[in-house]
């Protein structure tokens, strides 16, 4: 059995919106809800802890009834940084293993999670070819990266529940900052196998005002076709 | 455990419904609700007649105080753990000229046959949505075409046509079919008072609106979902 560590700290300030985007609508239902609904469906999720800052708690409690959502709900505050809500939200996790999730990437399907479930390696993060040149520089060009070296890390992920928090020890420690968690472990675990699975091309993560025009359209095509 | 909802229970096309669903060996149990008790536990009395194993409930509610179906599902939903399936057949008409129709007529027409239906819609997607099922609802040709005297009930009947529609788009990631059907002319009490000089021997009867809506539900049935199924009989 897994617990699910589902990130919905984000203050949307890129959205210019007077709420965080994981709580706007997307075809009519709040963008957390998208994610929680199809959680709801998995056995294997024995628990969700939602990482997220005090004041949405009342607002997530009244959407969880509206929606039936059944699978247990628990809430963790969220820190100053991304890292920092990872590790307030695996003090509470109980099992083995862990899954994180982030609320602003609704389009994950219940079969991608059991997907990442099944797979054999305890570590295991999805990522996707990087289908553009990418250089690096700022004002100028300091040099080229090779594309076919990187891979753009999507979530969920999943990890040892306790080489993970371990990891967290580590960089709080250090005061190192990491901008996600499969490269965290790295850091620290180098020797540990983790797997890096391919991806989904409609798992964008929704960060702009035009993604969710780009994510009505995925979520017509990928979640709502006819079957 | 699969449970079927039926709304109408007692007379017409919802009697015939229930009638020849409880022949088949779709569903375990039955849940009718409605306002009119006697005429329903006639309907539960023929359904056991036709089927000695047959399990269905009565469950008082009036569908003009759509604010009660959210106890009425949680009720039904203890009762029997599971719904699987939701028939949408109850209606009213009240039918009259535009600057005959007064306020309080449409919105009674609009509760039975349009804020009924979205809440038990509603609340039963509530419980079928990890599971899927499939909900059938009885609108009318009535909704498709001009019919001068019965505004409140014609446009009505178009916005289940287009509910139907919407959320056989919305309800499509639960796993949950929804189904139209627009019956024609049909020998029932609403149709008596829409036609009253109609001679109902000459139309349409509710069993054969009823075969129809069993082979929608039956497991087989994966197609025809999303549509406005018209039904009419040459008689």
């Amino acid at each position: 059995m897994y617990t699910l560590i589902l990130l919905a700290g984000g203050s949307g300030s890129r959205m210019k919106k007077n709420m965080p985007k994981q709580y706007l609508l997307l075809a009519g239902k709040p963008v957390i809800m998208h994610i929680l609904e199809r959680i709801d469906r998995i056995k294997e999720i024995a628990e969700i802890v939602i990482v997220c800052t005090d004041e949405y708690i009342p607002l997530i409690r009244g959407m969880l009834v509206q929606y039936n959502v059944m699978v247990p709900v628990t809430f963790a505050r969220a820190g100053d940084t991304r890292q920092a809500s990872v590790k307030s939200g695996l003090k509470s996790v109980k099992t083995k293993n862990v899954i994180l999730h982030e609320a602003a990437r609704p389009f994950v399907s219940a079969n991608d999670f059991i997907r990442l479930m099944r797979e054999p390696c305890e570590n295991v993060m999805y990522g996707t070819s990087i289908p553009f040149t990418v250089i690096r520089g700022h004002d100028t060009v300091e040099g080229v990266l090779d594309r076919s070296e990187l891979v753009n890390v999507q979530l969920p992920q999943k990890f040892n529940t306790k080489i993970l928090l371990e990891a967290h020890e580590k960089a709080e420690q250090e005061g190192r900052l990491f901008t996600e968690d499969a490269g965290l472990v790295f850091h620290y675990y180098p020797d540990i196998n983790i797997k890096i699975c391919e991806g989904m091309v409609y798992n964008i993560k929704l960060t702009t005002s035009m993604d969710f025009v780009v994510g009505e359209m995925i979520y017509k095509e990928y979640f709502v076709r006819r079957k | 455990m699969r449970t079927c909802v039926i709304t109408g229970s007692g007379d017409g096309i919802g009697k015939a419904v229930a009638y020849a669903l409880s022949k088949t060996d779709f569903f375990d149990s039955y849940a009718l609700p409605g306002r009119n008790k006697p005429d329903i536990l006639d309907t539960m009395k023929a359904m056991r007649e036709a089927s000695v194993e047959v399990q269905a409930e009565y469950y008082e509610i009036d569908f003009s105080k759509p604010e009660h179906i959210p106890q009425l599902i949680e009720n039904i939903m203890k009762r029997f753990q599971n719904i699987s399936c939701l028939l949408n057949i109850a209606g009213y008409t009240e039918p009259q000229s535009l600057l005959s129709t007064s306020l309080e007529s449409f919105d009674y027409t609009y509760k039975v046959n349009v804020y009924s239906p979205f809440m038990m819609m509603k609340e039963c997607t509530r419980y079928m949505k990890n599971s899927g099922g499939k909900i059938v609802n009885v609108a009318s040709t009535a909704g498709m075409t001009p019919r001068p005297g019965w505004l409140s009930y014609a446009s009505s009947k178009a916005a289940i046509i287009s509910m139907s529609q919407t959320l056989t788009a919305e309800l499509a990631e639960y796993g949950i079919k929804v189904y139209c059907v627009s019956p024609g002319r049909c020998a029932t009490k609403l149709r008596k008072r829409l036609a009253p000089e109609e001679d109902p021997t000459t139309i349409m009867q509710p069993k054969d609106v009823a075969e129809v809506i069993c082979r929608l539900v039956a497991p087989e049935e994966q197609c025809l979902d999303g549509q406005n199924i018209v039904i009419r009989k040459q008689v």
